[in-house]
C-alpha cells in the first residue's frame, strides 16, 4: 500500500482506563477479527496478563479501514504496556509510530503514568489524538477533563474526542480522525532498507520473530539481512503482519509494520532497538535506538524442594527467550541452598516473572525481600557492585555506599499533598518541586529506589484513598549511610533474611520484621528465638513459643484412615516449609517485609 | 486368622448434635426393626470369619434408642460366637436410659456401659445440642455403677465453644466426684459436616487449649485414674478392650451402615445411607461398600500412628521401624521420646505432641 495511506499508531492510557476495550473495538469496526471468534482483549494474549489487565509485551496489530473520504487505508496499532515498570517497553512501541492515542478515563482524569508516556509521546514528535473514554458512567465529568487534556497537549478542547470503547459510541470518530491527524510514514521507499526491531520474540518452532517497522525501503521473504549492533547476519524465511493472526505477506515496505521470522535460535542475536538492513545494500546509519534496559530491583529465587533446582534453571533460560530484561545468575545460600539471584525492571516485573515460573513450568519457589544495587567504595578504591545484601563487605572495609535515586513524580488532589509530601519525607525523600495540573497538584520528589520498592506505592494509595497516582525515572546514584540487617533463627544468621537498610531506619525496621517473622513462623517443637542484629550486636528479639500440644483428638476403628489423612495434611504443610537450620520457615517469611502485590500495585 | 473383635453400628438418634459427623439415621425410628433384621443378615454373612469374639462394642447413634427388647435380641444371636469373659460395651445417652433398660442390658451379659457425658455445663451441653441434664448423666451412671456392671465409663470434651477454665475445673470435679471406671476425654474436632464446623465459631483462646488438657491429666491422675492412651483414662484392670484392640492393630469387624472394617489387610467401609443399607441385606446382598488395601509400609505406619497412643513403649519388634530412625535422637534430645532396648516411648510431653512426633519420624501417610 501507499506510503500516503499507512498509518502507525498506539494507544496510552492508565491501567484500566479502557485501553484493550477500545483495541478490541478498533479490531471490530475494521472486521479485523470475526466477532464470534473473538476473545475479548485480544491483544493480551498471555494468560497472566489477562488476568490482571495488563499488557506486557509490545504487540502489533494491522487493520483495514475504509474511510468516510472513501479511500481505504492501513491503521497499525502498535500496543504499549500500561504499568511504570514496563516504561521502557513504551518508549519502543512510540518510535514505531506516528501518532498516539491518549485515552483518559472521563472521570478519573489524567494520571501519572499517562502523563509521562504522552511526555515521551510529544518528545518523540507524535501527533496526539486526545479521546476521553466512559463518558456513559455517570461520575464522567468529559467537559473539565477535555479541558485539562488540550492544556496539557496544547491542543482545543473541541478536538478531544468523547467515547465509550464499551458501547462502541464515537469508535468511528476515532478511526476517522486518525486517518485525519495522524501523518502518514515519512521513509524513503527508494533508500537502502531499514527497519527497527520494537521487539521479538521466541517460539519454540519457529526460532525468533522480530516485530519490526520498516522505516526505509523494504525487505521480502528470503532477503539476507544484518542487524547493525550485532553484526549478525540473518535470513528472512517469512514476513508478514498480525491481523491480529499472524498472516505471511511475503513483503514489508517502508512504513508498514510486521514480523519477520528468522529461524534464530538466541534471542539476543536480535536486540530490540537494533536496525535491520539488506545485506546486499546496507544502510550507511542505523536508526537512533533505545535506551539500554537495566534491570532495578533483585531478588534470590530458590526452590522449595532443592531437587527442582535445574528445573528452575530451565524455566529461567526460556523465560530469558522472550525477556531480555530478565536477568539472572547462580546464587547459593546458607539457608536455602542452591538458586538464582534475578534482576527485574521492578516490583510488578519480578511478581510476574516468579507467577509464570510457578504455574507454567509448576515450581514452588521461595522469593527473597527484593532489593536494589548498590555501590559500594572500600578503602582501598575499589568500587564494587551489590545486589545481595551478603555481598555487602564488612563494614570497616567500606569507605562509602551509594544507592540508586529515582525521581517520582506523584498526581495528587489538593487535599492529599500533605499525605504524599508526608510519605514521601518519610522515605527519605528530597523534595524537587511541585507545579498544579488539572485540578490536581504534580508533587516531584527524589527518593531511594530502595524506599519505593518496599510498600511505597500501597501506602500512597492508602494514604490517598487511591487518588494518588505514580511513575518514577532513575536519576543516578547518591551517598547513604546503609548498614545491613541480620536476622537469626534460633541463634543462627539466615542469610536470605538479610536486609541492607539506612542506619537510621534499622531499628525500626528489625523492630517490625522480627514481629512480623514471629507472627509468621509457626510454633516447632522447640522454642525459636528470632532476633535482628547489626554488626553483631542485637537491637530487637521476639520469640515463637515452643508447641505444646496437638489435637488430643479420638482414634478408633472407624478413624484410623481418617486420622492418616490428618497426618499427610500436616506432613503436606510441613513439606511447603523451608527447612533453615533446625527451623521449619514457611514461604511468606521470607516476604515478611512487604507485600509484594500491593507494592507492585496491580492487586486487588 | 479370625477376627475376635466386633463392633456394631446402630445409628438411630433423636437428633444431630452439632459436633457430630457420624453416620446416624434422624426421625427414622420405624426402621428399627428392619435395621435388627439386616444385622443380623450381614452377621450371617460375616459369620465365618469370627472367631471367639473377645470384645464386642454396640456404638451410635444412639443404641440405646434400640430398647432393651432389639439390644437383647442382639446379644442372644451374638452368644454363641463370644469368648468365655468377653468384654461386651454398649454406648448410651443418659437421658435415653432408665432402670428397666439398664437391668435388662446388664441380664443379657453387657458388662461395660459408656455414657456420652461431654460435660456437666449446661451452657455447654446446650452448645453441643446434648439432651441430657446434668443430673440425668449423675443418675445413669450411679444406677450402672449399682446394678454391678463390671466397667463404667463416661466421655467428656475438651475445647467446646464457650468452655472457659472455671467450666474445665468445675467438670473435672464431677467427674472425679461419679468415680467411673473409665473417662475418654476427647478434644472437639471440628468435621467437616458437623453443624459446628459449619459455623466456625469455634475460636478456643490458645493459650488455655494448651494448658488445658495438660489439667485434665493432671486431674484425673490425681485421682488414681492411668493416662493409659492419648485421650482415654482407667482405674488398673479398666482399660476397653475392645479400643486396646483398634491401637495394637488387631483385625477388627464393624457390622451395620457406615461400620468400618479392618481384616486381612484390606479396610472396608460399608456406605452411608441405611435404605440402602436395608434393602441390600434383605436380598441376601452384602451392603454397599469401599475397599482400602493396605500396604505394609501402611500397616507399619499405622502401627506406629496407633502404637503411640499407649503409655506402654512401643515394640519395635512388633511395629517395624520408623522412616527416618535417625530422627530419634533428635526427638530424645527435645525431650518427647526415650529409646529402650527395641523399644520406642513417647515421654509425657511427647503424648501431648504425638502427631509431630510421627511427622517427624515418617516421610508419608
Amino acid at each position: 500500500m501507499e506510503q500516503s495511506r499507512i498509518r502507525n499508531f498506539s494507544i496510552i492510557a492508565h491501567i484500566d482506563h479502557g485501553k484493550s476495550t477500545l483495541a478490541d473495538r478498533i479490531l471490530e469496526a475494521t472486521e479485523a477479527i470475526d466477532e464470534r471468534e473473538m476473545r475479548s482483549q485480544v491483544l493480551d494474549s498471555m494468560d497472566l496478563e489477562r488476568e490482571r489487565g495488563i499488557t506486557i509485551k509490545a504487540q502489533a496489530v494491522r487493520v483495514l479501514y475504509t474511510a468516510r473520504d472513501g479511500q481505504t487505508y492501513q491503521l497499525n496499532l502498535i500496543d504499549t504496556p500500561g504499568h511504570v515498570d514496563f516504561s521502557y517497553e513504551v518508549s519502543r512501541s512510540l518510535a514505531a509510530c506516528e501518532g498516539a492515542l491518549l485515552v483518559v478515563d472521563a472521570s478519573q482524569g489524567i494520571q501519572a503514568q499517562t502523563l509521562a508516556n504522552t511526555y515521551l509521546a510529544v518528545e518523540s514528535d507524535l501527533e496526539i489524538v486526545p479521546v476521553l473514554n466512559k463518558i456513559d458512567l455517570p461520575a464522567a465529568d468529559p467537559d473539565l477533563h477535555a479541558r485539562a487534556v488540550a492544556e496539557l497537549i496544547g491542543d482545543d478542547p473541541e478536538r478531544v474526542l468523547r467515547i465509550s470503547a464499551k458501547t462502541g459510541l464515537g469508535i468511528e470518530e476515532v478511526l476517522e480522525a486518525i486517518v485525519e491527524r495522524v501523518p502518514p510514514p515519512a521513509g524513503d521507499p527508494a533508500a537502502p532498507p531499514r527497519a527497527l526491531i520494537f521487539d521479538s520474540v521466541y517460539d519454540q518452532y519457529r526460532g525468533v520473530v522480530a516485530f519490526v517497522r520498516v522505516v526505509d525501503g523494504a525487505f521480502r521473504r528470503g532477503d539476507r539481512m544484518v542487524a547493525m549492533q550485532t553484526g549478525r547476519s540473518v535470513t528472512a524465511e517469512e514476513i508478514g503482519v498480525m491481523t491480529p493472526a499472524m498472516t505471511p505477506t511475503g513483503s514489508l515496505a517502508a512504513g508498514e509494520s510486521g514480523y519477520i521470522i528468522t529461524g534464530l535460535k538466541d534471542i539476543g542475536d536480535l536486540r530490540v532497538g537494533d536496525t535491520l538492513t539488506l545485506a546486499a545494500s546496507p544502510a550507511p546509519e542505523p536508526l537512533p535506538g533505545y535506551r539500554e534496559v537495566k534491570p532495578m530491583v533483585f531478588c534470590g529465587l530458590f526452590p522449595v524442594d532443592s531437587d527442582d533446582y535445574p528445573e528452575l534453571r530451565d524455566a529461567l533460560e526460556k523465560l530469558s527467550l522472550n525477556d531480555a530484561s530478565l536477568q539472572w545468575e547462580p546464587e547459593t545460600s546458607q539457608a536455602l541452598g542452591f538458586g538464582f539471584r534475578c534482576g527485574f525492571l521492578g516490583l510488578l516485573h519480578m511478581d510476574i516473572v516468579r507467577e509464570r515460573l510457578e504455574r507454567e513450568y509448576g515450581l514452588e519457589l521461595l522469593a527473597t525481600t527484593p532489593n536494589v544495587e548498590y555501590r559500594v567504595t572500600t578503602k582501598t578504591g575499589q568500587v564494587v557492585t551489590v545486589r545481595s545484601p551478603v555481598e555487602l563487605p564488612n563494614p570497616s572495609a567500606i569507605e562509602r555506599v551509594e544507592e540508586p535515586y529515582v525521581r517520582c513524580t506523584v498526581l495528587v488532589p489538593q487535599d492529599g499533598v500533605g499525605a504524599v509530601m508526608g510519605l514521601c519525607q518519610e522515605r527519605r525523600g528530597t523534595f524537587v518541586t511541585m507545579e498544579p495540573i488539572e485540578q490536581r497538584q504534580q508533587i516531584v520528589y527524589d527518593l531511594p529506589l530502595a524506599e519505593i520498592v518496599l510498600d511505597f506505592y500501597d501506602q500512597l494509595k492508602s494514604r490517598t484513598s487511591g487518588y494518588a497516582s505514580l511513575d518514577y525515572e532513575l536519576v543516578g546514584y547518591r551517598e547513604s549511610p546503609l548498614v545491613k540487617l541480620d536476622i537469626l533463627l534460633a541463634g543462627d544468621p539466615v542469610d536470605a533474611l538479610s536486609l541492607i537498610v539506612h542506619r537510621d531506619h534499622a531499628y525500626q525496621r528489625g523492630k517490625v520484621l522480627v514481629e512480623r517473622l514471629r507472627e509468621t513462623i509457626p510454633r516447632q517443637l522447640f522454642e525459636v528465638p528470632i532476633q535482628a542484629a547489626i554488626g553483631g550486636k542485637v537491637i530487637a528479639r521476639e520469640t515463637v513459643k515452643a508447641r505444646r500440644k496437638d489435637v488430643l483428638a479420638k482414634c478408633y476403628g472407624g478413624d484410623i484412615t481418617r486420622k492418616r489423612k490428618l497426618l499427610e495434611r500436616q506432613k503436606e504443610g510441613k513439606k511447603r516449609m523451608k527447612q533453615v537450620g533446625r527451623v521449619e520457615v514457611p514461604q511468606e517469611a521470607f516476604l515478611a517485609v512487604l507485600e509484594i502485590g500491593d507494592a507492585a500495585g496491580v492487586r486487588r | 486368622m479370625s477376627v475376635r473383635h466386633l463392633y456394631v453400628h446402630l445409628p438411630f438418634c433423636v437428633s444431630r448434635c452439632g459436633y457430630c459427623a457420624f453416620v446416624v439415621a434422624v426421625g427414622a425410628l420405624d426402621r428399627r426393626d428392619a435395621y435388627l433384621e439386616a444385622l443380623l443378615a450381614e452377621l450371617e454373612l460375616e459369620r465365618s470369619r469370627l472367631g471367639p469374639l473377645e470384645t464386642v462394642y454396640l456404638g451410635g447413634g444412639t443404641p440405646t434408642l434400640m430398647r432393651a427388647r432389639r439390644i437383647v435380641a442382639l446379644l442372644e444371636r451374638l452368644r454363641p460366637l463370644l469368648a468365655d469373659g468377653a468384654e461386651i460395651t454398649v454406648e448410651a445417652n443418659p437421658e435415653t436410659v432408665d432402670p428397666d433398660l439398664l437391668r435388662a442390658l446388664y441380664r443379657a451379659g453387657v458388662t461395660r456401659m459408656s455414657f456420652g457425658a461431654q460435660s456437666f455445663r449446661p451452657r455447654l451441653l446446650s452448645a453441643l445440642d446434648r439432651v441430657a441434664t446434668p443430673d440425668q448423666i449423675r443418675r445413669a451412671v450411679l444406677y450402672a455403677r449399682g446394678l454391678g456392671f463390671a466397667s463404667v465409663s463416661v466421655d467428656m470434651l475438651l475445647a467446646i465453644p464457650g468452655q472457659t477454665v472455671e467450666d474445665l475445673a468445675a467438670d473435672l470435679e464431677e467427674v472425679v466426684a461419679l468415680e467411673p471406671d473409665h473417662v475418654s476425654w476427647y478434644e472437639l474436632e471440628l468435621k467437616p459436616g458437623s453443624a459446628l464446623a459449619a459455623r466456625g465459631d469455634l475460636a478456643l483462646d490458645a493459650d488455655f487449649a494448651e494448658e488445658a488438657y495438660a489439667r485434665v491429666v493432671e486431674g484425673l491422675e490425681a485421682a488414681g485414674y492411668r493416662w493409659y492412651e492419648i485421650a482415654n483414662f482407667a482405674w488398673p484392670g479398666h482399660e476397653c478392650r475392645h479400643s486396646l484392640a483398634y491401637w495394637t492393630a488387631r483385625d477388627y469387624l464393624g457390622l451395620g451402615v457406615g461400620a468400618v472394617s479392618t481384616i486381612d489387610g484390606v479396610r472396608r467401609r460399608n456406605a452411608a445411607g441405611l435404605a440402602r443399607y436395608i434393602e441390600a441385606l434383605g436380598r441376601g446382598e452384602a451392603p454397599p461398600r469401599t475397599y482400602e488395601p493396605l500396604d505394609e509400609d501402611t500397616r507399619r505406619r499405622e502401627r506406629w500412628m496407633l502404637g503411640t497412643r499407649l503409655d506402654r513403649p512401643l515394640d519395635l519388634a512388633w511395629a517395624g521401624p520408623p522412616d527416618r530412625p535417625e530422627a530419634i535422637d533428635r526427638l530424645a534430645e527435645l525431650g518427647l521420646v526415650t529409646a529402650g532396648a527395641g523399644t520406642v516411648a513417647l515421654t509425657r510431653r511427647g503424648r501431648f505432641l504425638q502427631s509431630s512426633v510421627l511427622n517427624e519420624l515418617m516421610e508419608a501417610w
